[in-house]
């Protein structure tokens, strides 16, 4: 059984021009012990699918889905306390905007003890847990490489840089040592030593502990590193998802084609110089959105019945939603 | 913080320097013989002349005279009123106190009921408790103050008779000045009837703060309101709640601080705005503070008392506005370092 499994997850949204649909019948899932990739471009959702897993969404959106399951438990109709004391245990998130998630007027010892629940503390009188919370906290400063961890404790958010604020909250997301850690844009303009040493701990997190990754990212060469399956986010639908090898090697989807196609140390047949591949066109804005397949407009494939929302299709477990996926071609 | 320090100093006394330069220079622009508008001595005879001219040093060309003049102000002589021959000094000193005790007194009590009503309006975005607090607000903020005032005397000193319409305390009373705050200085003297006066004093106070207090408080609400909204939205609310925290636990922790920080300037400065509708409130309630001083002095062209009634209030204004800024940086260090004064 998935860990967290999302069938046809849709998200309305009000805005100045009415509701919109920012997810449409959006599918994933991610496995225990698997590390799941969520990609797409800037502005295609990924973000509001990890609120919603967590239920940080504005109130007055309506979130609807077929199912949304943590464990077998759906978490839509759960009470807002339970559905806390999941997030609290067991399941942990790294916004992708680190300033904006520290709170600005409190120290970064007050907003790590926090997080620290108190099963992870050994008995002991209300001074002691003080301590303990402190040395839990200390650990896991080290352990995503920030050194100098009294002057990060007792700073403020804007007294420190911002990738030090950045490790601080991918450290404060692992200290309640969760199940599932998702992580929105993780290493998002981190230097690439750092990067690596993030990537690395993430991975070791996922070996030893069996930590369930969410890694979402637009960084291609991060998540070939990491992920185990990928599911692709276009415009707020998910049009294609499977395991990492599969969808390297054969991409159903022509958007899935044209996004590996533009990321160049995926393509090792490329000549020196060659241009790049991209498609034309940039992603749609909300209030413009194409009905039925959102990709369209752009898509090169694209064909009458393609004003039709496509149907989940699957070959074994390689997930897609197009009309004439790449295959037909080959076969 | 020093350099701060040093800056906020510098921006006091500048401004204090200009408003003593300016309402010097007020002595020559009203009407008449400046040396009449400096003293408050009409129509001297030439051997007095010679004395002010003297006095003010007008010989001795205009920068000497400036100087002249602020050693003058710091030394308290401020000229002598022209409507009552007595010092405009000690009748600044009289009545600012007055206007300052009942903008006080409508500061506390619109801080004491705006803050907790903006926040759990802010709490409850969108519900009917916030909808009912919000309309509320918006009509006491539409209501203009001297209308509101006029109304309550209507009401509750006309029609019902209840509350004492004018000045400060009955005048049967003989309240010893001593501070300038009458509750102060009843609770000072020994008089007789104290608990009596001191209920009188109180009677007294009610309309002319409550009608300040209306607007002042509507304000507040929204203002309080606003920021408790936006903080409510952010993402580190958010993630405070995805931490597995109560309700409570957050808006306790994470909530209110982060609300009503930002803020605090903008209260704070609500008192000058609401010194302002207090010399207005004073006038109709014959509340003998500056603000109905300085009217009896315009319309008795009474330039002296004008130009130091003038200077009294903003000197008042800017002090405070200066100070609060300071200690609110003394409290709250962490807001962004500002090193420059803001508007
Ligand atoms: N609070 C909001 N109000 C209105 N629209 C929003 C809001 N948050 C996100 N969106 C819209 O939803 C879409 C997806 O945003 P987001 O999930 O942040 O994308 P991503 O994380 O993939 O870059 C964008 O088009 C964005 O404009
Ligand atoms: S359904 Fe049509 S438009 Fe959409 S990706 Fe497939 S071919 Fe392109
Ligand atoms: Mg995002």
């Amino acid at each position: 059984m998935p860990l967290l499994d999302i069938k046809n997850l849709t998200l309305e949204i009000d805005t100045s021009f009415g509701w919109v649909k920012a997810l449409d019948k959006v599918n994933l899932s991610v496995d225990t012990k698997e590390v799941r990739a969520l990609v797409g471009e800037s502005g295609s959702g990924k973000s509001l699918i990890v609120k919603s897993i967590i239920g940080a969404l504005p109130e007055r959106w309506k979130v609807t889905a077929d199912r949304m399951n943590w464990k077998g438990k759906d978490l839509l109709s759960m009470s807002d306390n339970q559905r806390r004391a999941i997030t609290r245990s067991e399941m942990s998130v790294v916004f992708q905007n680190p300033l904006s998630a520290l709170d600005p007027s409190a120290t970064l010892e007050e907003q790590i003890a926090e997080t620290i629940p108190d099963n992870l503390l050994d008995k002991g009188w209300f001074w002691q847990r003080r301590a303990q919370r402190h040395s839990i906290a200390v650990a896991q400063l080290h352990k995503v490489g920030i050194r100098d961890h009294e002057l990060c404790l007792k700073s403020y958010p804007h007294q420190l840089p911002e990738d030090v604020c950045q490790k601080f909250t991918i450290a404060m997301a692992l200290a309640s040592n969760p199940r599932l850690l998702i992580a929105d844009n993780p290493t998002m303009g981190m230097e690439i030593t750092t990067k690596i040493q993030i990537l690395r701990l993430l991975s070791k997190l996922n070996k030893t502990r069996e930590l369930s990754i969410l890694f979402v990212s637009h960084d291609l060469l991060a998540i070939s590193a990491m992920a185990d399956s990928m599911t692709v986010l276009y415009c707020g639908q998910s049009v294609e998802s499977g395991k990492m090898t599969q969808i390297r090697k054969r991409p159903l989807h022509p958007y899935t084609k044209a996004l590996l196609d533009s990321a160049p140390s995926f393509r090792r047949d490329l000549p020196p110089k060659a241009a790049l591949h991209c498609l034309e066109g940039t992603i749609p804005t909300l209030q413009h959105l194409p009905i039925g397949c959102r990709l369209g407009p752009r898509c090169p494939r694209a064909q009458k019945e393609c004003v039709k929302m496509p149907d989940v299709r699957r070959i074994h477990d390689h997930h897609y939603a197009c009309h004439f996926p790449l295959h037909r071609d080959k076969a | 913080m020093l350099v701060y320090l040093g800056r906020r100093l510098n921006l006091l006394v500048i401004t204090l320097f200009i408003l003593c330069a300016g309402s010097f220079a007020l002595a020559f622009l009203f009407p008449g013989d400046p040396l009449t508008n400096l003293s408050g001595l009409a129509n001297p005879d030439e051997q007095l002349r010679q004395q002010l001219m003297h006095k003010y040093a007008l010989d001795q060309g205009f920068f000497a005279s400036l100087w002249q003049y602020f050693q003058l102000i710091f030394a308290g002589d401020w000229g002598i009123s022209m409507r009552s021959g007595s010092s405009v000094f000690e009748e600044v000193t009289r009545t600012l106190p007055a206007s300052i005790e009942l903008s006080v007194y409508a500061m506390v009590l619109s801080l004491f009921i705006g803050l907790p009503l903006g926040i759990f309006s802010g709490l409850s975005h969108r519900k009917a408790l916030d909808r009912g607090i919000l309309s509320f607000s918006l009509i006491g903020y539409s209501v203009p103050v001297f209308w509101l005032a006029l109304l309550m005397i209507l009401v509750f000193a006309l029609k019902l008779g209840v509350l004492p319409m004018s000045d400060r305390v009955s005048l049967l009373y003989d309240v010893p000045l001593n501070t300038g705050f009458v509750l102060l200085d009843i609770l000072q003297s020994d008089m007789e009837h104290r608990e009596a006066a001191l209920q009188n004093a109180f009677a007294h106070l009610i309309l002319p703060t409550l009608s300040l207090t209306v607007f002042t408080c509507s304000l507040i609400v929204r203002l309080t309101r606003r920021s408790v909204i936006n903080v409510m939205d952010s993402d580190y609310i958010k993630a405070a709640y995805a931490k597995g925290m109560s309700r409570s636990e957050v808006v306790w922790q994470h909530g209110l601080k982060n609300a009503l920080i930002p803020i605090m300037p903008q209260l704070v400065m609500q008192f000058t705005l609401l010194m302002t509708n207090a010399m207005i409130v004073e006038v109709i309630f014959s509340w003998p503070g500056i603000g109905e001083w300085m009217i009896q002095a315009i319309y008795q062209r009474d330039f002296p008392s004008i130009r130091g009634g003038m200077l009294a209030v903003s000197v008042v204004v800017v002090s405070f506005t200066i100070s609060m800024d300071v200690l609110l940086k003394l409290l709250y260090p962490l807001s962004k370092r500002q090193l420059h004064a803001q508007v």
